[in-house]
């Protein structure tokens, strides 16, 4: 079945990458670098791109006006910008010059010509309509592909929750794991419901090393989750769904699968815990594994993240049927509602306590936002300003090191997801 | 170390936290009961005699699948078919299908069965299985058939015996009376992934009242909104959802055009029509005014067929007609949209001097249709408008948006249509329902929606 969907003859999507990992001096909003660079290249793209659909319609134009004075109008029915059908106008008079039609004003003018910049579901249709004589009038019309996807937007960072951007692709990303160096990333592995990507750092730009399938027996669930564990004995272990993936590790790399109600870690390299988890539905069944002290089974739970005391460890989920759940290992207690998500995270800190919880919450519209929560005792209380996202949140995982967690996002504008990481930046 | 500026933040958060509204994933469960004004004796997608409407197709995608879809984009996407190759002439196809599907009766998806399904709805077509794949063969080239392969009509679905079918969709069939009562249940395997949702209960032969009396009662978590209720239904607070336009009003002559007479009284009766006032007034500013087929978002170019009244050049078109018939214009009686809007027709031409008379026979000389575009492909969009209304087919020289235009405009030159409006589809949503999703073309996306369930 994969074999084929990868054989498909329709377009495979092709990977945006965020263009800079590297982050910019201080106090350069990196949203912006992003922002301006994509911006300019797009705008060096277009302005060569208008020339051809300009020369195909002036022509057409010409050839049913013949040389002579036409008034002419253009007028933009289409997403294209004021600044482009202006540059479009004049592109398509200085044309039609060329070809021996000039532009006069209307009581001086043969034929008139109202030309539209419009648009449908894939192209732009640009329509010109010419009146010539008592009631002559004739249609021409062309038509060209439609950029796809546009520039990268972003928010700016709230103060004390600092956003990397990770990898941007219009597929579902499920997790994304980065292997960093010296704090420079050297590969990037991105998990998606079908395959792995590997990609390499090289020349200041991601290059895609690798693609490893995921083959499955079963259907996979709607709102599919998956996790990406790096591991000591071979490279990362994959978990999805009711099926279960280890690579090698070798280079080049392979992945095998197979069918596994193995559980999930929920924890990191500090705190061991696994959870079992539903294979046709998006939770933890509840089943613990080796538990919260003497606490093996818990509520259905969409994540957890762990908190660790001097003593114990405080497990918090997030239960299916809406309440967060404070596991110690003796006693299960609800804790104070607070508007949280399905999703949230803990990440190892120097500030506070050193454990704080990233949690998702709903924003404006079709927005969503995670905040920082630090736990004094067993009530939550806000330690940081929301950070919001241009879209849902669909995964928020810790990472392997403990001390940053992987967001990602569906962008609710451009489509596609993004995926970032996630610090709590102390004292900000 | 600088104190933490997040004690200080704690009240103030602690409130607005507990208002927004939780981030939550999807969850499992439940049943989402829809009310309908359609009543189908069938729902076999092959069906022809069955009325076509926006909801019949929804419920179609609910039980089947088709080898491909179209996203919103109109880009094809793979669907029961994973890959597929035109021959050169694109006269030949073929298909390769999804591994690992079964129909909800649990007997496997197959190339026989495929073949079988779409040999009903296409007797003209030569269609056989191939090892993995399906092959058909067109009598004509048929650069569209990806497209008219993602119609409902054109689902997979297997007939075992007279009355009974089954598909490959999101929701099997757990109790079907027909025309009165449908009730879904999740399918567990589906390859899609199973749908959040356990089960539909769909209540059928509601009126546009009745419908929103369910909702007010939480008997109904989605039901059809009239469009002149729109407006109205969205004041009141309630959650509609609206569709990209999908539906063409028209008046539709019974004949061709008789004599140069005659196409000038149609002429002066498509000058005489004040659009913009029946769109503000009885249609509360919803759906678009139309001269042409189809919309701009499917064309790109619905604004060069001029839809402004011009009654003076509609009362020189009449003078130049010595003796004018009286012509009967129908509508359908259970559509009160429609009386109204046959009356200020009629209102609209007696001023240009021309005598329509508001029938409910259906045997008159003009009718008041309402015709589904059926998809966001404009060649097949054209075409199925063109089969509804039983006008000759569009003829294409070509794919070129050129091409389209000249063949829409040749169905118009014919005088058979007067296209009037183009309207969304319209729905009303209860609180509970979540993830609501739909198409432009207004397909439901009810395997994504999921209901929220009360919280402590």
């Amino acid at each position: 079945m994969l074999k084929a969907r990868h054989n498909a003859v329709y377009n495979s999507r092709v990977p945006k990458m965020f263009i800079s990992y590297l982050r910019p001096p201080r106090g350069v909003c990196p949203y912006l670098l992003v922002f301006f660079s994509l911006y300019f290249s797009a705008a060096r793209v277009w302005a060569a791109d208008w020339s051809g659909p300009e020369q195909q319609l002036a022509s057409k134009i010409a050839s049913v006006t013949g040389p002579g004075a036409v008034a002419l109008d253009v007028a933009s029915r289409s997403s294209i910008s004021k600044i482009d059908s202006d540059e479009i106008a004049r592109g398509l008079r200085a044309r039609l010059s060329t070809l021996g039609v000039q532009y006069a004003k209307a009581e001086q003018a043969a034929a008139s010509v109202q030309i539209s910049l419009s648009e449908n579901l894939q192209n732009y249709i640009w329509v010109a309509e010419i009146h010539q004589g008592a009631g002559e009038s004739s249609v021409v019309m062309i038509s060209f592909p439609r950029p796809a996807g546009g520039t990268v937007g972003g928010q700016s960072p709230a103060p004390t929750i600092r956003r990397t951007p990770l990898w941007s692709q219009d597929e579902r990303i499920l997790d994304v794991v980065s292997l960093d160096v010296n704090g420079k990333p050297l590969h990037l592995i991105v998990l998606t419901p079908e395959q792995l990507g590997i990609y390499r750092f090289q020349d200041g730009r991601w290059q895609q090393d690798q693609t490893l399938p995921i083959t499955h027996s079963r259907p996979w669930p709607r709102d599919m989750r998956g996790r990406l564990v790096l591991s000591k004995e071979h490279l990362f272990d994959v978990y999805l769904p009711g099926t279960f993936c280890q690579s090698t590790a070798a280079v080049p790399l392979s992945l095998s699968c197979r069918d596994s109600d193995d559980p999930w870690p929920l924890g990191n390299e500090q705190v061991i815990l696994s959870g079992f988890f539903a294979p046709r539905r998006n939770f933890f069944t509840g089943v613990l594994v080796p538990g919260v002290g003497n606490q093996t089974t818990a509520p259905s739970f969409y994540s957890a993240a762990p908190l660790p005391r001097d003593k114990y460890v405080l497990w918090l989920l997030t239960a299916v049927g809406g309440q967060v759940h404070a596991l110690d290992g003796i006693t299960d207690q609800t804790v104070a509602r607070l508007g949280w998500g399905s999703d949230i995270a803990s990440v190892r800190t120097t500030c506070g306590s050193g454990w704080q919880v990233l949690a998702t919450q709903s924003g404006n519209a079709s927005t969503e936002s995670v905040r920082a929560y630090e736990f004094p005792d067993r009530d939550p209380v806000p330690m940081s300003q929301t950070l919001e996202f241009n879209g849902s949140i669909t995964a928020l995982w810790t990472e392997s090191g403990g001390s940053t967690a992987v967001a990602i996002s569906k962008n609710s504008e451009m489509g596609g997801y993004e995926a970032f990481r996630l610090a709590i930046a102390c004292g900000q | 170390m600088r104190p933490f500026g997040w004690r200080s933040l704690a009240a103030s958060s602690l409130l607005l936290a507990a208002l927004a509204s939780a981030a939550t994933r999807p969850q499992y469960g439940g049943t989402v009961r829809i009310s309908t004004r359609i009543a189908p004796a069938s729902l076999d997608p092959a069906d022809g005699a069955q009325q076509d409407s926006i909801t019949r197709r929804n419920l179609t995608r609910l039980i089947f699948d088709t080898l491909v879809t179209l996203d919103n984009a109109g880009k094809v996407q793979p669907a029961l078919a994973t890959s597929w190759k035109a021959e050169p002439g694109t006269q030949r196809w073929e298909f390769w299908l999804r591994h690992d599907v079964k129909f909800h009766d649990g007997s496997p998806l197959t190339g026989d069965a495929v073949a079988a399904s779409l040999r009903t709805a296409n007797p003209k077509w030569s269609i056989f299985p191939n090892g993995d794949s399906v092959v058909i063969e067109c009598d004509a080239p048929a650069p569209n058939l990806l497209a008219e392969l993602a119609l409902p009509r054109n689902a997979i679905a297997k007939r075992t015996a007279p009355g009974k079918i089954f598909g490959t969709g999101p929701f099997q069939i757990a109790d079907w009376q027909p025309g009165k009562k449908l009730t879904l249940q999740a399918e567990e395997g589906y390859w899609n992934g199973r749908p959040f949702i356990d089960s539909i209960a769909i209540e059928m032969s509601k009126s546009f009242r009745d419908q929103m009396i369910s909702l007010e009662l939480g008997k109904a978590d989605l039901i059809e909104v009239a469009p002149e209720q729109v407006r109205r239904t969205m004041m009141e607070g309630r959650h509609v959802v609206t569709s990209a336009p999908v539906e063409l009003i028209a008046l539709v002559f019974a004949r061709d055009r008789q004599s140069a007479e005659d196409g000038k009284l149609r002429e002066a009766v498509s000058l005489s029509l004040d659009r913009a006032s029946i769109r503000n007034v009885l249609l509360q500013g919803q759906g678009e005014p139309a001269a042409g087929i189809l919309p701009n978002w499917i064309s790109g170019y619905a604004f060069v067929f001029p839809v402004d009244a011009n009654l003076r050049r509609a009362q020189e078109l009449r003078g130049e007609v010595p003796r004018a018939p009286v012509w009967t214009l129908s509508y359908d009686a259970g559509d009160p949209l429609g009386r109204v809007i046959a009356e200020r027709i009629a209102l609209n031409a007696r001023d240009a001097g021309i005598t329509l008379q508001p029938s409910l026979s259906g045997t008159a000389d003009v009718r008041l249709v309402h015709v589904l575009l059926g998809s966001i492909d404009p060649h097949i969009a054209l075409a199925n408008v063109g089969a509804s209304l039983g006008l000759s087919q569009p003829k294409f020289n070509g794919s070129s948006v050129e091409d389209l235009y000249q063949a829409e405009s040749a169905i118009l030159r014919t005088q058979r249509l007067i296209p009037l409006f183009q309207l969304p589809a319209a729905y009303a949503l209860s609180p509970s329902v979540k993830a609501w999703n739909q198409e432009r073309d207004g397909t439901w996306r009810l395997p994504d929606v999921w209901l929220e369930t009360e919280k402590p």
